[in-house]
């Protein structure tokens, strides 16, 4: 009994570009839940108007055309550093650098650290799936060990490859008061809203830098199903990284 | 503004709105439904992958929203039955 309807409009934030959907993420791809809740958060705010958003190379750069606000594609890696420099150019803009675990501890490094370390006005946000997405899932610095993935078949080896990268906890260390660090999930999207909505009014009121790292899916190179793909987000991936806020601004902060 | 073509079936408390042109059948919603309530179809969606539907379940929807808060592509939209 099915009927074909057209006046009812699908559940989309109103920021998110529609002649763009389908977005070209693959299906189940935790990116697709990242920028739901980001682009809620900024309907929320109301802040479309003066949002610049700066995308990384990676699965992240296929959100190039993802929301109707001024967008730029970066060198690889170097997303907050062509943010931190827009930002100055015009500070009454919001400047979110996207980009992937790749992009943010890989080759990125230098600039997301010392972007935190000058406490520069922006909100970086940074999705972490364990592997890299595009290029056919190869071993990243957040691979968990024993996980295997294409350039590592035998799982991570901790003695040859070391510990996986602790995104959060090295900016909350580093950065000055002021600064807003937290770590969400995509397999919880309300709270993940959450922490985009004060990252960016961190942003907003010049308090200082503010970093979201989300836990994502990536069925295609994880090569699961659905059930064991939110199996692995919510089993080993949410052991070896707490959710929770590690810096907020005028209070402390800890992992929940 | 681009209009999206939706499939509309009605199970316990929620009437479930499918948009075929948005669903890529990655099966999240299935898995994260509380009532077990979501099922694959016949109809197939933009990538030819199946699509999924209300109504498999035995208690029927309870309007959560928990799939339509999960999905990716937005391609569910729950109404709740008065």
């Amino acid at each position: 009994m099915a009927v074909e309807l057209t006046n009812v409009a699908p559940a989309m934030p109103a920021c998110w570009r529609k002649e763009t959907k389908t977005h070209k993420f693959c299906p189940g791809c935790g990116h697709g839940i990242v920028l739901k809740a980001l682009g809620e958060a900024i309907d929320e705010l109301g802040i479309q108007d003066k949002v610049i958003f700066t995308v990384d190379i990676g699965c992240c750069l296929l959100a190039i055309d993802f929301f109707n606000v001024d967008t730029v594609q970066t060198h690889h890696g170097r997303t907050n550093a062509v943010c931190t420099g827009i930002k100055r150019a015009t500070p009454d803009k919001i400047c979110i650098a996207y980009m992937g675990d790749g992009g943010g501890y890989a080759i990125g490094s230098q600039h997301l650290v010392n972007a935190a370390a000058r406490n520069e006005r922006i909100t970086s946000i940074l999705v972490n799936n364990t592997n890299y997405g595009m290029t056919g899932g190869q071993m990243a610095p957040t691979t968990l060990p024993g996980q295997k993935t294409e350039t590592s078949p035998y799982g991570r080896s901790v003695e040859q490859q070391g510990q996986p990268t602790h995104g959060p906890e090295m900016i909350a260390a580093m950065a000055a008061e002021g600064a807003y660090v937290a770590r969400g999930t995509v397999a919880k999207p309300k709270v993940l809203k959450k922490y985009f909505k004060k990252a960016l009014e961190a942003q907003m009121n010049g308090s200082g830098f503010s970093f979201v790292e989300a836990l994502s899916t990536c069925p295609t190179n994880w090569a699961t199903n659905a059930k064991k793909t939110w199996a692995f987000l919510e089993g080993p991936m949410a052991e070896e990284y707490p959710t929770g806020e590690f810096k907020v601004p005028g209070e402390g902060g800890k992992a929940e | 503004m681009k209009e999206f073509k939706s499939i509309v079936n009605e199970s316990g408390k929620g009437k479930f709105y499918l948009f075929t042109e948005l669903c890529k059948g990655c099966g999240l919603c299935i898995e994260k439904c509380p009532k077990h309530d979501i099922g694959w179809t016949d109809r197939l969606g933009i990538y030819g992958a199946p699509t999924v539907e209300s109504g498999r379940g035995e208690e029927g929807c309870i309007a959560c929203k928990t799939c339509q808060n999960i999905c990716p592509e937005c391609a569910i939209l729950i109404e709740k039955i008065q």
